[in-house]
């Protein structure tokens, strides 16, 4: 006995908030094998046994073609599940038992969840439960997945049916034929002679309620939504700023200790520069990160929850269809004007992978926060006021172009023609957020990220370390000078001599750091490694200073290509690390950085040589 | 008469629903079938079509619905 549970439930059924809480941090994420489809896999131990449990993909149904209806078909056809529990919404019973009803075909062992007994409870709604046991003949339990009390007895009720497991006693008759719509009208009568009975409610006109009628309208609707998310990001900044200013101080308090004991220590300078410089400001990057995920999981957890996502998508589905996109990528896209890592984890509330592939890639296409701070700084030193609103009109209607462009050549490989389709889903009723759940799955996340993230961001560190750290202290010791140099024939190609070309490869690692690293290359003033690493505390940058230095050896046309390759590279080093940790491909993620790398280079080249035109 | 020309609060009963396999599985299996009573809710230019069926408020776009022939009652 294997004891393997798989959970079978249509979107919204609170499949992954069952999965969470069973499994908590034992979890799993890969794909299924050959398919683009996320695998989730976990177990948990109950009086001393192991039981593995897998969250099968959402679909409403089981049926139709889609990669998430095969594969769960598939799975439970092939018993790779000793016992499939089928999660339904008690609120909306008749709807949500289809997806019994096209598991009632496979003939397998089953419990049936009847989930968000609050909701039901609070829409006046009353279930016989013990009715509807007696007549499929297998275990019904009242549940709510989002309290945590519920879950002793849904343990003890998987023991005794992996024990002694119970299938349908009732199937839908199916007529011969292959008709589907004659199929699931059979299916949705044997679905009323279930619920004869079973189930009482006061059968009434549908309201839209005050919220929805402004939600939900063509144009105060999209504003509302607008204001929510923009609210919903100040508050998760809100919420992380505290763990930044914490995580901001480590390399501050510990860079000149840990440099004091080293060098009394007689030990190598290159070991001082990584254990004083290095490690600390990576564990300052990764606090950052898991503070940003926390607060953005808190607020996406509670909007989900709650169910304004939903209506977001409603609103926004028309206008993101022409990106292969689904109405629900307007989160993440507009979080992503705030800060990419936002974006990228804000991607989570997509369906499925493909889906979040492929608005994460769209998400690099927004300019960040950061962003927003460096360019007028740089443009100013070359351009008139006016000038620079230009430059900055230019860059957002450039913006669009990126985000047409990565979605036609990323869209096709990750998203199909069939889960293109124009959008079919419910929205689901208010409800009451369940605050000790969102934290604790909010938490969970951070804490994850932070762990794997320290691997990735120490090694990339390690990377940038090695190319720019240089014995003297003069960038002319550094390896990133000499290569810098020596390929200055092919960067100015792009427009770029050695220093902006440093400072568009310092942008890839963090936007705060450009300043810093022009600032070492121009004026001469601090070393790269520490212009990049101490960001955080701001080795002070004299802009007039450096505008003059700037303005003696680098032209206009120069200055927009830099500015332009800058704005459009790769967005940190911790996005990155995000977007690899987030979709578990590392394929992928490459083929996007590598993608944004030579699209900036080649946007850079294309302005350099239009500008020298006009120069 | 189609779906997309119910007005806004108006009952009706869905009558003939066209359009390939792929489309009828996704659209009864959210359970839109025929013979299903159902309530417009919203019905705004180049938005979705919101109905109230099977006490559910579902969210179809506007192209899907345009296949769906309804009858109001």
């Amino acid at each position: 006995m294997k004891n393997a549970i798989a959970l079978l439930g249509q979107p919204n059924s609170g499949k992954s908030t069952v999965y969470n809480a069973l499994t908590g941090s034992r979890q799993h994420v890969g794909n299924w094998p050959g398919k683009t489809v996320e695998k989730n896999d976990g177990f948990y131990t109950y009086n001393g046994t192991r039981y593995t449990v897998t969250d099968l993909p959402g679909s409403y149904g089981l049926s139709g073609n889609s990669d998430e209806e095969v594969i769960t078909a598939d799975f439970i056809k092939a018993d790779q599940a000793d016992l499939v529990c089928i999660l339904v919404d008690a609120s909306q019973l008749e709807r949500s038992m289809y997806m019994a009803a096209e598991f009632a075909q496979l003939n397998k062992p089953a419990v049936l969840l009847l989930n968000m007994m609050d909701v039901a409870k609070a829409q006046n709604k009353e279930i016989d439960h013990k009715l509807l046991e007696k007549r499929l003949g297998i275990p019904v339990l009242p549940f709510t997945a989002a309290e945590s009390g519920g879950y002793e007895g849904l343990k003890a009720l998987f023991a005794r049916e992996l024990a002694q497991p119970h299938k349908l006693a009732s199937v839908p008759e199916i007529p011969a034929g292959g008709d589907v719509q004659a199929e699931s009208e059979a299916k949705y009568r044997w679905i009323a002679d279930m619920l004869d009975g079973v189930i009482r409610t006061e059968e009434k006109r549908f309201e839209l309620s005050k919220r929805d009628r402004r939600l939900l309208s063509p144009v105060g609707g999209k504003l509302a939504c607008f204001g929510t998310i923009l609210v919903g990001f100040l508050a998760a900044m809100f919420i992380c700023l505290p763990l930044m200013g914490i995580g901001s101080m480590i390399p501050q308090l510990l860079n000149k200790p840990i440099a004091d004991l080293l060098n009394g220590w007689h030990v190598h300078p290159w070991l001082v520069s990584i254990f004083s410089i290095i490690l600390p400001n990576t564990v300052y990057f990764c606090l950052a990160m898991a503070g940003f995920v926390f607060g953005v999981n808190l607020v996406f957890g509670y909007l989900e929850e709650i169910g304004f996502l939903a209506r977001a998508a409603y609103q926004f589905d028309g206008l993101l269809s022409g990106l292969g996109l689904q109405g629900k990528a307007i989160c993440p896209i507009l979080m992503g004007f705030g800060c990419t890592i936002g974006g990228a984890c804000g991607t989570r509330v997509m369906d499925n992978w493909g889906q979040r592939m492929l608005t994460m890639a769209v998400v690099w296409a927004v300019p960040c926060a950061s962003i927003w701070t460096i360019i007028p700084v740089i443009s100013t030193m070359f351009f008139t006021p006016l000038q620079t609103m230009l430059v900055i009109l230019g860059i957002l209607l450039y913006v669009v172009v990126l985000m047409t462009v990565v979605s036609k050549v990323f869209g096709r490989r990750l998203v199909s023609e069939t889960a293109r389709s124009g959008m079919i889903m419910e929205l689901p009723p208010y409800h009451k957020p369940h605050w000790k759940h969102i934290l604790k799955e909010a938490f969970m996340k951070a804490w994850d990220i932070f762990k794997r993230a320290l691997r990735t961001v120490t090694l990339i560190s390690l990377l940038f370390w090695a190319f720019s750290y240089s014995g003297t202290g003069d960038v002319a010791d550094s390896l990133l000078y000499k290569i810098g140099t020596a390929i200055e024939p092919v960067t100015r190609i792009f427009g770029l001599g050695w220093r902006t070309f440093m400072g568009f490869l310092s942008s890839a690692f963090a936007k705060e750091a450009v300043l810093g690293v022009l600032n070492a290359v121009f004026v001469g003033e601090g070393t790269v490694l520490d212009a990049t690493f101490r960001s955080a505390f701001n080795v002070a940058t004299d802009n007039a200073v450096l505008g003059q230095a700037m303005t003696d050896v680098v032209s206009k046309a120069e200055a927009l290509a830099f500015m332009c390759a800058c704005t459009f590279n790769i967005p940190c080093v911790m996005a990155l690390s995000t977007t690899y940790r987030e979709s578990h491909s590392l394929k992928w993620t490459a083929r996007i950085a590598g993608f944004y790398v030579c699209g900036a280079l080649v946007l850079a080249c294309v302005v350099y040589h239009i500008a020298s035109l006009f120069a | 008469m189609k779906l997309t020309d119910m007005k806004q609060d108006q009952q009706g009963v869905i009558r003939r629903i066209g359009g390939d396999e792929h489309f009828l599985n996704r659209i009864t299996a959210i359970g839109v079938t025929e013979g299903t009573t159902f309530q417009t809710v919203r019905s705004d230019r180049k938005m979705p079509v919101l109905v109230y069926l099977r006490q559910t408020l579902i969210a179809i776009n506007r192209a899907d619905a345009e296949r769906i022939e309804v009858e109001a009652r």
